[in-house]
Order: structure tokens, then C-alpha cells, then sequence
């Protein structure tokens, strides 16, 4: 994916080396296993001076679980006035109230997508992941689509279309699904065993609120009528009742799957997964919080989710698709990762929660680590705010990846550029901290 | 500590001069001329070879057996390569040129017959403009082998020839022009032989990212295999998301990338990761050895295509073994021999997964 420097693991081995080099008398060294770069990492202070502003460990632990929990709780509030948008939506259908609850789902990402640096390293958070934003979906299995419509090769479930079925055929297994309940939605998900088969979360509510993006590298999003979810005959599209109970349905659970996140991570409860990341080595807890910062950035933000779909100039591999706020989704994922380095999170009720940060410890360890850490941020986000300002200029994500679109491939790739260059700036400030394994998944495994 | 400090500072002396007894300089340049500078030129004759056998085919000179052999070739060569992706290779978008994977929602099937309507008669240049899913080896594979095009029948051989000519074409000038790139004084070869240069400034850097290239790879394997092996909660094979299912290549690419790992580990003559780590870590060498055996030994016992495998649920069993010996040998190098050699892996693609 990306050519990888390590000129940051040798600076002062180099500056060794070049002091050697006058020496004409090598001594041979019968350890070949000898080891420079963690020697690099102990000759580096571990703890802070005295003379900065001292944080502990435990400290910045504490505060990246309070932020976690301020996001998670943020998320759970803008889903609850997503909840209310739908209720009043199928109350009363009318273009209206639809526009309504399409600006609810947009604000209710704003929080969700800055709480996804906390996924990739709290195992907790990625298991629970997939109900609430899996992607990319065949859609097919929840409602109607269009003719030309493309799905995951020998997926039975593609084109299931659960709100005109009561019941659907998935290899010899017939599935009962006359009652669309959270629990039924909820066990179709990864239906036969496909990625693709994604019944419930956000994506399910999108597609649902926006339809089918027909447009491809085009300009415009999904266009589903309101008149989808009017019950009497001027329904379209056919089994609005269904299509408003699913709706329903999908809305209460992203409700309840946020609740339960949320209560994960609130403070002072010895049985909750905070408790459980409080209570592991420091080290640990800052592995897991640097882990889930640089594989947002790189594998997941820069490459899932723009490079895949810019190299293969793949609409299908577009995060929000059917709404096309791809462009905030990304700008909001680069945005987590800067909170949880800085220690601060921005609430949607506009206070600021800041506290003892990540980028204290590393200054005092490192201050160049630090600087070029926080320039990166700075310089993503950057790049990210033109992305925003292009697609709120009338070239949205699945645009800028036309093979045609220069200009807008370029958005593209400067974004993704960042992402790498804070990816290293990442690793580097990781290894200020003394953390040289960087996955906590490998990093605690014993042979 | 201390003792770890001493031999750290005189390790790091013994690297300043690229003096020929170092062994880490020695591993280096051995491992790049004779290891990876040569699956990179195999694998570039493959493509000429594909170039070839692409033109005599659409020429009517070869028959269809020969030609999905010489695509074999051409895609086992490029399999051999995974763990040895440093360099030019994986800069820009090369590696994305050559195989698409994973393929979700079979792009390669709706992305070239769009190309095609849109470019009956594709000149190379309209193939570069277009998407990387149409550029290589996994549109070439589709073309030879998807069961909905046969390529025996003259209406659609003359209907898809241009296109694979201007695959095979595409794929041999990126060879060119990478392999191009190890060589002369400034190439990625002499990059992994003198020291300091502008990408590396020592030995252990070069030798970081061969292990980091070889760990991303031990990684990727446990995503080809289990992604087809079906590894979620719902337990249910997923052959269609197998890589080169096509082709029934899936588990030969598996052979093909394991025993590059293992010759990274094994390297030339005494000069490889193993032999830097063979005296102060006995154990681990063992260990890994015997892991790279293991696998080998369970790979060689499968005797058909992925696809019949996975609908076999003994032999399913058999590849949920497999799995846990890539999972066994990722583990080892990601943790135990950065740790030996004292090194930091950085992120890679597939974290987060």
C-alpha cells in the first residue's frame, strides 16, 4: 500500500554511526542480535521532566476513556433525535419530514464517525461494530433496487428483499420474516455468511432514508421518494407499511446498540469494559489508544475507504453512498484520531472536554515526535477540510474518483497522502512512549 | 540494560562503515540480489512471456490450455512476490495494477465489460487511463477463465483479444519499469547493499522493512485463506471471495508467497534473518523453522483447488489448521523477531481489519 520509511528509528544510531566511521578499528560484536533501536527507545526518558507539565499514564488512560465516553454519549444523543426525525417522518410522511430526518442521520454521524478511532484496538468496540456501521452492503437484501445493480458474486441473500418477502431463501434455509423485530434484522446481518448482507446500523438507515445513488461518478445521491413510506395507495415502490417498520426498527436498535456502547465506557462502573482498559498495564492502554489512531489512518481511512474506492474508481466502495456525505464521514474519522492525540472532543452541545493528553506524554519524552505528530493532524485535516469544501461545492466523494476527474482525484490523493505521513508521525511518537509493538493483539499474545 | 546498551552502541559502530563483516550489511545485500532483485526478474519474465503467449493466441498460434498456463506463470510469479513488496513496487499504485483483491461485488467482471463498451478496440493508453481493476492480472484471469466467456468460441475471442493483448502489454512495461528501478547505482539494489543511502541510513533499516514486508504478507495470507474459509460468527465458506478462484490458483499463490517468507527467513548461504538471530536466539529459530515446516507439510497435502476443498468439511477443518499455522507464523515474526532484532513495525493495510 505504501512505501515505508523507518528513517525515524535510527536518528541517533546514525549519529553513532557517523562518529564511528572516523574510528578504522571496528570491534567485532558476537551478538548479532544487538540491538540499537531498543536502546534508542531506554536511552529516551520514559517518564516526564520535571520541568514540564506533568501527566501521568494513568491520567491520559483515564481521560482517552472520558473522551471515548463524551463521543460515544454524543452519538447516542443525536441517534435518539434521529429516532424522533423517523417517528415523525412515518407519522406523517411529506418531503419535509423526510428532509428533517436525512439531517438527523447527517448530524448523528458527526459524533459516530469521531468515535471510530476507538474501534481498531479495544476489541470490544470492533466486535460490536458491524450491527451499527457495516459496509459496503447489498442493499438488495432490504429493499428494492435497480436493475443494473451489483452485488457480492454467490450472495443468495443480494436480493433477498425482506420488506416485499415474508419469508426469503438463503441456500436450502427458508427464513420467517413476516415480523420485521430488531432481533430478526439483527441475526440477518453477514446472512449466509456474506460481508455484504447487512440488515441493520447506519448504512441499512441510510439506504432506507436516501435509496439507491443511480448517478454513479456523477453528480447527485440517492433519491427515494417520501411517498416510499405512504401507507395508503399512493405508496410506491410497494409494502410501505414493511419499509416503515424496518425503518423503525433499525432506528431503535442503532439507539440501543449506542446506549449499551455508551454505558461501556462511562466512568466508575467495575464491571464495564473502562474498568477492564483501566485496569491493564499503562503500556497497554496506550498501545490499544495509538493502535486504533494508526490503523484508522492508514489501512482503514486512507486505504479502505478512499484509495479502494479511488484506484478502482469504485462507487460501490463508497462509505455514506447512498447520501454522498462521504466527505464529512472522512473528515469526522481524521478528526477522532486528533482528539484522542490531543485530549480533546469537541461535544455536539459545542463545550470542549479537554484533559491530560497523549501529546503531553510524548512531548515530554520526545518534543520532535510531538511537533511532527501535531503538524501532520493538522496538515490531514487540512486536506480533509478541502475535500469537505469541494463536495459542499458540488463535487461530492463518488465524483472526484471518476478516472476523468483530475482535480478531483488529486483532493483525493492529498488526503490520503496526509494520512501516511501522520501514520508515521504516529509510529514515531509510539516509540517516544517506549511502545515499539504497536498491535495489542500480537503484543499480547504468548507462545 | 545495560549489557543490551554496550552491544547496542558496538552493533551500531560495526554498521557505521558498510564494512563486508557485518552481517547485517551482508544479510542485507544478500538477501536483495539473491532473494528478492530475482523474484522481481522472474517474475518480469513472466510478463514477457505473457506478452507472447497473448499475441500468438489472438494470432491463432496457440491453443486456450497454453494460454491460461502461461497466465499461471505469470500470476505464480507474481504471488512469489507478495512478501518482497519494498521498493518501487510499492510506491504509487503499482501492486493495485496487478491484482484486485479483494473483490466484493465482482468488480472485475462489471468494470470490464463497461471498459469494453466504452473501448471496443482499447489502445494501452486507454487501458492506463482507466481503472486499476481493468489493468492486470485479475481482469486477464476473468478474461481466460470466467465460466461466461469462452474465449474457444472465434466471435468472442475476437471480441476480447484486444483487450488481453493490451493486459499483458501493460503488465510487462510495470515489470520494465520496476525492475528498471533496482537497477544502476542509485537502484533499490544498491540501496540494500551500501549504506547509509537516501533510503535506508543503515543495514537494520533495510533489514526492517524486508521483515515488515514479509510480516504484511504472513498477515495477508490469513486474510486470503480466511475470507473464502468463511471466519465469521456465521461459519459459512465464501469460495466466490477466494483470490483467483478463476483460475483455481488460490491455494498455489498461498505455496508460492509462503516459501518466498521462508526464504527470506532462510536467506543465501549464512546470511539471512535467521542466521542474525541464530545465536543468541536458538530457541526462536526452532520454532520458526518448524512453523514454516508445518505449513509447507499442510499446504503440500491438499490435492484439489480451494473451491473443492471448502465444500469438504474434513478437508475444511484441515484449512482452519492451515490457517492457524499462517496465524502461528505471522505472530512470530511480527512479535518475536522485531522484538530479537530490536525493531519497531509500523502500521500496515491490513490493520484494523
Amino acid at each position: 500500500m505504501r512505501g515505508f520509511s523507518f528513517a525515524h528509528i535510527s536518528v541517533l544510531a546514525l549519529a553513532i554511526n557517523l562518529a564511528a566511521c572516523g574510528d578504522s578499528e571496528s570491534t567485532p560484536v558476537a551478538a548479532p542480535s544487538a540491538a540499537p533501536v531498543a536502546a534508542t527507545v531506554t536511552a529516551v526518558p520514559a517518564t516526564p521532566a520535571a520541568d514540564v507539565q506533568a501527566v501521568s499514564r494513568e491520567q491520559v488512560i483515564n481521560h482517552y476513556a472520558e473522551i471515548a465516553h463524551a463521543t460515544f454519549a454524543d452519538a447516542l444523543t443525536t441517534a435518539q433525535a434521529l429516532q424522533q426525525a423517523v417517528k415523525a417522518f412515518l407519522a406523517a410522511p411529506s418531503a419535509d419530514t423526510q428532509h428533517a430526518a436525512k439531517e438527523a442521520w447527517l448530524a448523528a454521524r458527526v459524533p459516530y464517525m469521531q468515535s471510530e478511532v476507538f474501534r481498531f484496538g479495544n476489541a470490544l468496540v470492533d466486535e460490536w461494530e458491524g450491527q451499527v456501521n457495516a459496509w459496503p452492503l447489498d442493499e438488495g437484501l432490504i429493499d428494492y433496487v435497480d436493475g443494473d445493480y451489483q452485488y457480492a458474486l454467490g450472495n443468495d441473500g443480494a436480493t433477498a428483499n425482506i420488506i416485499a418477502n415474508h419469508s426469503i431463501q438463503i441456500g436450502e434455509e427458508k427464513i420467517d420474516v413476516s415480523e420485521l423485530t430488531a432481533e430478526l434484522l439483527a441475526g440477518l446481518n453477514e446472512l449466509g455468511g456474506s460481508e455484504a448482507n447487512v440488515a441493520t446500523g447506519y448504512h441499512a438507515i441510510e439506504f432506507l432514508l436516501w435509496g439507491q445513488d443511480l448517478n454513479g461518478t456523477q453528480p447527485g445521491a440517492g433519491e427515494r421518494s417520501y411517498t416510499d413510506y405512504l401507507t395508503d395507495t399512493n405508496c410506491t415502490g410497494g409494502n410501505c407499511e414493511r419499509r416503515g417498520q424496518y425503518l423503525k426498527v433499525v432506528t431503535e436498535l442503532l439507539v440501543d446498540d449506542l446506549t449499551a456502547m455508551t454505558a461501556q465506557w462511562a466512568a466508575d462502573n467495575p464491571e464495564n469494559y473502562r474498568a477492564e482498559l483501566q485496569a491493564e498495564s499503562t503500556e497497554q492502554g496506550l498501545r490499544k489508544a495509538f493502535f486504533g489512531m494508526g490503523s484508522l489512518s492508514l489501512g482503514e481511512l486512507a486505504g479502505e475507504r478512499m484509495k479502494v474506492a479511488l484506484e478502482a474508481s469504485s462507487t460501490e466502495d463508497e462509505h455514506d453512498c447512498f447520501s454522498d456525505n462521504t466527505h464529512n464521514s472522512h473528515f469526522y474519522n481524521a478528526k477522532g484520531v486528533r482528539n484522542v492525540y490531543l485530549g480533546e472532543y469537541k461535544k455536539v452541545d459545542g463545550s470542549v472536554l479537554t484533559g491530560p493528553s497523549i501529546a503531553q506524554l510524548v512531548q515530554s519524552g520526545d518534543a520532535g515526535a510531538d511537533q511532527l505528530l501535531q503538524e501532520t493532524l493538522a496538515a490531514t485535516e487540512k486536506s480533509l477540510q478541502v475535500m469537505v469544501d469541494a463536495a459542499e461545492n458540488g463535487m461530492a466523494f463518488d465524483q472526484m474518483i471518476d478516472p476523468e476527474n483530475t482535480q478531483g482525484q488529486q483532493i483525493v490523493r492529498a488526503a490520503i497522502a496526509a494520512l501516511v505521513e501522520q501514520t508515521t508521525a504516529i509510529e514515531q511518537a509510539a516509540l517516544a512512549l517506549g511502545i515499539t509493538e504497536l498491535n495489542p493483539d500480537t503484543a499480547d499474545h504468548a507462545f | 540494560m545495560l549489557k543490551k546498551l554496550v552491544y547496542a552502541l558496538a552493533g551500531v559502530s560495526l554498521l557505521a562503515c558498510s564494512s563486508s563483516d557485518d552481517p547485517y550489511q551482508q544479510s542485507s545485500a544478500a538477501l536483495g540480489e539473491q532473494v528478492l532483485y530475482r523474484a522481481h526478474q522472474q517474475w518480469q519474465a513472466s510478463n514477457q512471456q505473457l506478452v507472447n503467449s497473448a499475441k500468438e493466441f489472438c494470432q491463432g498460434e496457440q491453443n486456450l490450455a497454453q494460454t491460461r498456463d502461461d497466465f499461471l506463470q505469470a500470476q505464480h510469479a507474481w504471488a512469489a512476490l507478495q512478501p518482497l513488496l519494498i521498493g518501487p513496487l510499492n510506491e504509487g499504485n503499482r501492486t493495485w495494477q496487478v491484482q484486485f483483491w479483494p473483490d466484493k461485488k465482482n468488480l472485475v467482471a462489471r468494470q470490464v465489460k463497461q471498459f469494453l463498451k466504452a473501448n471496443p478496440e482499447p489502445t494501452l493508453a486507454d487501458l492506463q487511463r482507466g481503472s486499476v481493476v481493468v489493468q492486470g492480472l485479475s481482469a486477464y484471469e476473468y478474461l481466460v477463465f470466467d465460466p461466461e466467456i469462452d474465449l474457444a468460441d472465434a466471435a468472442q475471442k475476437q471480441r476480447y483479444c484486444p483487450l488481453l493483448q493490451q493486459v499483458a502489454m501493460h503488465q510487462q512495461q510495470l515489470a520494465d519499469d520496476v525492475v528498471s528501478q533496482w537497477q544502476g547505482q542509485d537502484g533499490m539494489l544498491a540501496q540494500l547493499t551500501d549504506f547509509p543511502n537516501q533510503r535506508y541510513a543503515e543495514p537494520l533499516e533495510a533489514l526492517t522493512a524486508i521483515l515488515q514486508a514479509q510480516v504484511i504478507s504472513l498477515d495477508g495470507l490469513k486474510k486470503k485463506l480466511g475470507t473464502p474459509l468463511g471466519r465469521s460468527d456465521k461459519n459459512i465458506a465464501q469460495p466466490y471471495q477466494a483470490q483467483s478462484w478463476r483460475s483455481q490458483a488460490s491455494l498455489s499463490n498461498l505455496s508460492a508467497e509462503i516459501e518466498s517468507a521462508l526464504a527470506l527467513w532462510q536467506g543465501v548461504d549464512t546470511h539471512s534473518l535467521r542466521s542474525l538471530l541464530a545465536a543468541e536466539h536458538a530457541d526462536l529459530v526452532k520454532q520458526i523453522d518448524a512453523a514454516y515446516l508445518q505449513a509447507q507439510q499442510e499446504l503440500a497435502a491438499f490435492k484439489q483447488p480451494l473451491t473443492a476443498l471448502l465444500a469438504d468439511e474434513q478437508q475444511r477443518q484441515a484449512l482452519f489448521t492451515l490457517y492457524d499455522s499462517f496465524d502461528r507464523l505471522h505472530r512470530l515474526h511480527e512479535k518475536e523477531v522485531a522484538r530479537a532484532l530490536g525493531v519497531q513495525l509500523g502500521f500496515n493495510a491490513h490493520d484494523g481489519d
